[in-house]
């Protein structure tokens, strides 16, 4: 295990445990975390879990974490690495098994008090259309061609059909699609688990929330992105469900059968990885991103039920516009200093600075939005990508608050029954389908999200825009 | 004999189960999982049981239960059945093959994503045990 000791400053809030700390490091474990911060650190395995990731074949610079860095699997959760595109590898438990877990913002036209008196009514309604929790599908069921088609077409596929607009495309991460994405290597076994399960939120830490601007930090940038100060925007967050799940699982298994015929020996079965050229390296990417199209597609049916439920309470002239959806689990390739590379994401999310053609035109100025919620009930922050964070972090911040209880502790500790009553307390509306759960996501058992988000405003890997609070929240 | 126990974990759900062979640790390790799902389950009366056919074949021992519980993991959301219940035809070291059985369910209490082969490896002592870790 590690201590302080093994730590060096490097500046204010980055930490390093340099290439020398253990023999099969590659490069250097680097930390983005406040003195305040860095104890919890040790109190769990994800220290550790970054060395290990260190020792990744073809990995460059550093492995890196971000401040909301706690244990996961192979990677730790908040954990980034990027590898050599021709030389490196691969590895499923740098992206998760929820791939493209991630975070949709929609905003409205009115302030927050315009609908204070339908966020009740609205929260209800979204309740009852946008199934949440265990085992419960969505209301559209797609199946044979027409899911391959889903998983090759993501977002774009639901756009087609009426399920939103092409602008709505436009403000997504890789505009809701990648490419690659080959449905063929997607097992029967995924898509039997995803067919059901378009427009779903699903549980544990996945919501959609009502949420108020209270403050803005940055004007400039809170005028591109369509926000103002007070104004209602609904966050969403949720992922590829038992799809992506099951395509994790299928290669990891894959690639811990193979990883000896590359002469790859790794310190954790989790970190199983594979020459990112390989057959097998290709063949996860393309179902990873197939699993990604899933997981845009998801949020974008989510979206359209959203509207739907908005109009029919606040009229149906309202729209509510897609600010951006950035991904926290996936691995994409991207290019820094001329120079390619395959980026991992665990818990992380891509903060592009201004200037990169990926984005949309709107956002060429100020870089891409950055969306990082807090704990169910707390504040929750947009801020914008920088061209600094190309150099520090590969473009990459942090995804969340990040766990510091576990959820067994949680539940030991708060009653969900409680929590419901001291969030209604502070006016906000709850809809939740397990008051367990409700004491899992206690807000206690997360790290504080100011001291997340100032870090990373500090550090510099992405800048602070808006801070948002919550008036309502949908749960599993 | 404990057959199983929930252990702490800062995220997720780690189950720690044993058994005096192979069999048996694989049995209470499905059982543990499957309480988990749904915690009642051993009390329902169903009219009926609903079966399903098994063939798996891993490089180990430790990645053989894993991979037994993830594909029971992906019957239970497919078929949205709580499979508690098994009988090996065979197993080996690499390989088993044989029958789940298990009772249908509208929900579950539990969203298990994954059974991760996190530091999950099996151990002998007086009995075999393993400490399995679940995504949640």
């Amino acid at each position: 295990m590690t201590s302080k000791n093994d730590l060096k400053k490097i500046k204010e809030n980055i930490y390093e445990i340099p290439k020398s700390f253990r023999l099969d490091m590659k490069v250097p474990a680097r930390i983005f975390i406040s003195e305040k911060l860095l104890e919890e650190t040790f109190r769990d395995r994800s220290l550790w879990q970054l060395i290990n990731v260190a020792t990744l074949p073809g990995i460059i610079k550093y492995a890196l974490a971000m401040p909301d860095i706690h244990e996961g699997y192979g990677f730790p959760i908040g954990g980034v690495a990027a590898v050599d595109f021709r030389e490196g590898v691969i590895s499923p438990g740098g992206i998760g098994y929820d791939i493209n877990c991630g975070v949709r913002l929609l905003a409205s036209t009115f302030s927050a008090k315009e609908v204070e008196e339908k966020i009740k009514d609205l929260t209800f309604a979204i309740c009852n259309t946008v199934p949440s929790g265990l085992g419960r599908g969505g209301k559209l069921r797609i199946t044979g061609k027409e899911f391959d088609d889903l998983l090759k077409e993501g977002a774009e596929f639901l756009v087609k059909r009426d399920y939103g607009q092409k602008e709505d495309l436009l403000f997504c991460e890789s505009q809701g699609k990648l490419d690659v994405a080959d449905p063929s290597l997607v097992s029967n076994q995924a898509k039997k688990r995803g067919n059901d399960q378009v427009g779903t939120i699903g549980s544990g830490n996945h919501f959609i929330e009502f949420q108020k601007i209270e403050k803005i930090f940055d004007k400039d940038a809170a005028q591109v992105f369509g926000l103002f100060e007070n104004q209602f925007v609904i966050l969403i967050h949720t992922g590829s469900r038992g799809l992506g799940h099951q395509i994790a699982t299928d290669y990891i298994r894959i690639m811990i059968r193979v990883m000896p015929n590359y002469n790859i020996n790794l310190p954790d079965r989790e970190l199983t990885c594979v020459p990112f050229q390989s057959q097998e390296g290709q063949d996860y990417f393309q179902a990873m991103s197939a699993g990604a199209n899933f997981a845009w597609a998801n949020r974008q049916m989510i979206t359209h039920l959203i509207r739907q439920a908005y109009q029919q309470i606040l009229g149906s002239d309202n729209f509510l516009k897609v600010v951006y959806d950035v991904a926290h689990n996936i691995a994409k390739i991207e290019e820094y200093n001329g120079k390619k590379v395959l980026v991992h994401r665990k818990g992380a999310t891509r903060a592009f600075g201004p200037g990169r053609s990926e984005l949309p035109f709107a956002y060429q100025k100020t870089g891409q939005p950055v969306f990082i919620p807090g704990s169910m009930g707390t504040a929750s922050y947009v801020l914008r990508g920088t061209a600094e964070s190309a150099e520090i972090s590969f473009s990459s911040t942090c995804h969340g608050a990040g766990r510091r209880m576990s959820r067994h502790q949680a539940k030991r500790t708060w009653r969900g029954e409680t929590l419901k009553q001291e969030m209604e307390k502070q006016k906000m509306t709850v809809c939740v389908g397990s008051m367990a759960g409700l004491a899992e996501e206690a807000p206690g058992a997360y790290k504080d999200i100011d001291e997340i988000v100032k870090i990373v405003d500090e550090v510099g890997i992405a800048k602070k825009v808006a801070r948002l609070v919550p008036l309502g929240v949908i749960k599993g | 004999m404990e057959k199983f126990k929930i252990l702490p974990h800062i995220a997720d759900l780690r189950i720690k189960s044993w058994g005096k062979d192979q069999k048996e640790l694989f049995l209470n390790s499905l059982l543990g999982m499957s309480l988990v799902l749904k915690p009642n389950i051993l009390k329902i009366k169903p009219q009926k049981e609903i079966k399903k056919k098994i063939d798996i074949f891993s490089p180990d021992s430790t990645a053989l239960l894993i991979d037994f519980l993830s594909e029971v993991l992906a019957q239970n959301q497919i078929e949205k059945v709580v499979f508690y219940k098994a009988k090996f035809s065979k197993l080996t070291d690499k390989g088993l093959e044989g029958e789940i059985s298990g009772i249908k369910v509208d929900s579950f209490d539990e969203d298990i994503k994954a059974v991760t082969y996190y530091k999950a490896e099996i151990k002998k002592n007086h009995l075999l045990t393993i400490v399995t870790t679940y995504d949640i």
